[in-house]
């Protein structure tokens, strides 16, 4: 499941639904908006481009990892200090696999989808 | 004909977003944006520097494909193109 939500995730649902037949090892990343002395977070995306590019990120991961599995899930809003920002799930048969795939989605990620975060703060900056 | 150009961003918040426009034929990329972002000083000097030139790291798409910032002043829009303008990505 690739998707881009207001909503927050229930990982623990994700976790179990990563573990398809084969699966040795299933990699969480959770990014969360840190308290640096800001309230929230503003979260906006292009969807239209986000997506389709996080599509092709978890395809290219798949190969390149060998993963069972791949979820990724990119809240837009407001999320609050400590609430989720960015879930991805991968599962793998072998740990290395889950570690690097994780770690390739999240970069890519970062890298080229079309999604900016801007820090609110208590003044309303 | 009939263009939408959607901000994101700091650019949104300067210029606004889903911006519709009736645009003449021929008329090509780099101008187009340039029209929508002379009604907000701040928007346009965030997106182009004091020669009227891309700022380097300003991101265009057209129809969900990358333009090259060079390649603007060459792209002509045409009915029902869907441009988008944004600075650099900060998700994750």
């Amino acid at each position: 499941m690739i998707r881009i939500q207001k909503d927050d995730v229930d990982i623990t649902v994700l976790i179990n639904s990563a573990k398809v037949p084969g699966t040795g090892a299933v990699v969480v990343f959770d990014g969360i908006v840190r308290d640096d002395g800001i309230t929230e977070m503003d979260l906006e995306a292009y969807e239209d481009v986000a997506v389709p590019d996080m599509e092709k990120i978890a395809r290219t991961a798949t190969q390149r990892f060998h993963l069972l599995h791949v979820d990724i899930v990119h809240r837009i809003g407001r999320p609050a200090v400590g609430e989720n920002i960015l879930v991805t799930i991968v599962s793998a048969s072998h740990r290395p696999d889950a570690y690097a795939g994780s770690r390739y989605i999240i970069e890519e990620i970062k890298k080229s989808v079309p999604i900016w975060k801007k820090e609110l703060t208590r003044d309303g900056g | 004909m009939t263009v939408k150009v959607r901000f994101f961003a700091r650019f949104r918040e300067l210029l606004g977003t889903d911006i519709v426009i009736d645009a003449p034929k021929g008329k090509v990329l780099s101008e187009l944006i340039k029209d929508i972002a002379k009604k907000n000083k701040e928007g346009f000097d965030a997106i182009f520097d004091e020669h009227g030139t891309f700022r380097e790291f300003v991101i265009l798409m057209r129809n969900g494909k990358r333009v090259e910032i060079g390649d603007a002043a060459k792209v002509t829009v045409v009915d029902g193109d869907e441009i988008a303008v944004f600075p650099p990505v900060a998700g994750g």
